[in-house]
């Protein structure tokens, strides 16, 4: 099982794939970061100004964003084996494919922890500079890096939930296009309908603002059990793609 | 390591791609596996090594099936398709399979070197030309130094200094290693100087199975030969010829292929009744000759001969 989880860090490093997706988690955490603190107590905006608690909890979670890039991380970690039909060698190497796709689980995971870790760094440093040079530098108090944690997590579990959905549906434009329209089309327009919006919460956007909301929103749940929701999906899309897709004939 | 195929079938929608295929593959040979495509050559490779479920049928490699083999690269080295991911180079490919095996990552130089890819190595597969595509897989085979290569078509885009290559490769790993190599191919050809034994099968069945001096000498014992005479007295030649268990058929002007009759008995003939001949020998049909037999009508998309063909003009016929 290491020697798969090694293996799949290998084929992540040797491709180019995500030094892009790092770099657009960065520029999405990073952005809007800047974006929050050039309006930050603007009446206008109705955003808090710099220097008070409820800002930076609100300019932390925007590290959030990186979730999207994640989860198109541990996508294209499942799928590129049917895109570049390299399933036929890993599945020779490990006959038992649900051991690949435990490996690739764990490897992803692992894997976006850094790169949680650097997308959180790049949003704090936007915050500190860019807060620093209007006037206040944000606290690091046990709230704030809680916040800053959450994202963190939101994010690795993200990338457990893209290898799930990739080995559900083994074609690499059709989930991560597939996830996109569902997160940003469908769960939005559930979550407004009322007599749906109650089921925002189970869903797994809801899950994710019960991770990383700071501003007293729709009912959501708390934020472990979001976090544990959100892993469940992942396990669950990754049980089931194993038994009904990944195992079909490699042709 | 012996492979022993056993009663596999597969059946896809409504096409039995392979049916009730049994043949059994032994060290230290080459083993050609041939067939016209689509006679169902991949999908039993395909299923020798778990990629596809067989309906029916087992396949073991002493005894074991692919699956149940601690360290399948070790034991078994396959090459059937030539799929990377463009973007990685040939040597991380390597690497990729080297950590999954537990090899070491030095392995990965040590068999570009052996198929002679190794100043490429470190460029992008995407980049690489059909036969170092052949090469690089045929690496990855070698990999885990394994004691059975299964081998799938590896001599498409290869060139002839390549295909040379290939054949003196794989004679020395099952001659001189003891290893067990099992090469598909369409072509008899490409096996006919590589191969010690050849497996045939058609449209998903086995229709011959031994080794290629049995087929050869099995040809001429089924009626395959016959004599090529040539005479300016051609039609006299025909009616002296007729008679029991003699089939004349006229080859041109001055030409005749006869089969039932010996060269001798032939030349003997023309003697006695001073009929003048300008040739006179044996036609033996050839190994390419009872191949096609064997399986002539199988091909699973065959393609109009050029006097069935619809009477287009641009229509290109293939032969």
């Amino acid at each position: 099982m290491t020697r798969l989880v090694q293996s799949e860090w290998t084929k992540l490093l040797t491709t180019r794939v995500w030094i892009g997706l790092l770099a657009g988690a960065c520029l999405l955490g990073g952005g809007f970061a800047a974006l929050l603190t050039a309006f930050a107590g603007d009446p206008s905006s109705g955003l808090p100004p710099v220097g008070t608690a409820a800002f930076a909890k609100l300019a932390f979670a925007v590290a959030a964003n990186g979730t999207v890039l994640t989860l198109v991380l541990g996508v294209i970690g499942m799928t590129q084996e049917y895109r570049h039909r390299t399933a036929t060698p890993t599945f020779l190497a490990s006959p038992h494919r649900g051991r690949v796709v435990a490996a690739k689980l764990v490897a992803y995971a692992l894997a976006a922890v850094p790169f949680a870790v650097i997308v959180c760094a790049v949003t704090v440093l936007v915050v500190v500079v860019y807060g620093g040079a209007r006037g206040a530098v944000p606290s690091f108090s046990a709230d704030n890096l809680a916040v800053l944690a959450r994202a963190g997590l939101a994010m690795v579990v993200y990338a457990v939930i893209g290898v799930g959905l990739g080995a559900l549906l083994r074609n690499q434009v059709g989930a991560i296009v597939g996830a996109l329209v569902y997160l940003y089309v469908i769960e939005p327009i559930i979550s407004n309908i009322p007599t749906t919006a109650g089921a925002y919460r189970w869903l797994p956007g809801g899950a994710l603002q019960a991770m990383t909301a700071t501003t007293a929103g729709p009912d959501v749940l708390g934020a472990g059990q979001g976090a544990l929701l959100l892993l469940g999906y992942g396990l669950l899309a990754a049980l089931l793609g194993t038994l009904l897709a990944v195992r079909r004939d490699v042709v | 390591m012996r492979v022993e195929i056993r009663g596999l079938t597969k059946t896809f929608g409504h096409v039995r791609a392979v049916d009730d295929l049994s043949f059994t593959v032994e060290p230290g040979q080459v083993t050609g596996f041939l067939g016209p495509n689509g006679a169902g050559k991949t999908t039993t490779l395909r299923m020798a090594l778990g990629l596809v479920a067989p309906d029916r049928g087992t396949t073991t490699f002493n005894g074991t099936p692919y699956a149940g083999l601690p360290d399948p690269m070790r034991r078994v080295g396959a090459v059937l398709e030539t799929a990377f991911h463009p973007a990685r180079s040939g040597r991380n490919h390597l690497r990729v399979y080297c950590r999954a095996a537990g090899l070491p990552v030095s392995r990965a130089d040590e068999v570009l070197d052996q198929v002679g890819l190794g100043p490429a190595g470190r460029r992008r597969a995407g980049g690489y030309s059909m036969g170092m595509r052949q090469r690089l897989g045929l690496a990855t085979a070698l990999l885990g130094d394994p004691a059975v290569l299964v081998l799938d078509e590896p001599a498409n885009g290869l060139d002839p200094e390549g295909i040379q290559w290939l054949r003196g490769f794989l004679r020395h790993l099952a001659h001189e290693q003891g290893r067990t190599v099992l090469v598909s191919s369409h072509l008899l050809a490409e096996v006919d100087q590589t191969a010690d034994r050849v497996v045939i099968v058609a449209a998903g069945s086995l229709v011959r199975e031994g080794s290629l001096e049995h087929l050869r000498s099995g040809a001429d014992a089924e009626g395959g030969g016959t004599v090529l005479v040539r005479s300016p007295q051609s039609v006299r030649l025909a009616e002296l010829l007729g008679g029991d268990g003699v089939a004349v058929e006229a080859a041109g002007a001055d030409t005749l292929i006869v089969s039932g009759l010996t060269t001798a008995e032939l030349g003997r003939l023309a003697f006695a009744e001073g009929v003048e001949l300008h040739e006179l020998r044996a036609r033996t049909s050839g190994l390419e000759e009872v191949y096609f037999r064997l399986t002539a009508g199988q091909e699973q998309f065959a393609a109009a001969g050029p006097d069935e063909a619809a009477p287009s003009p641009s229509r290109e016929v293939a032969s």
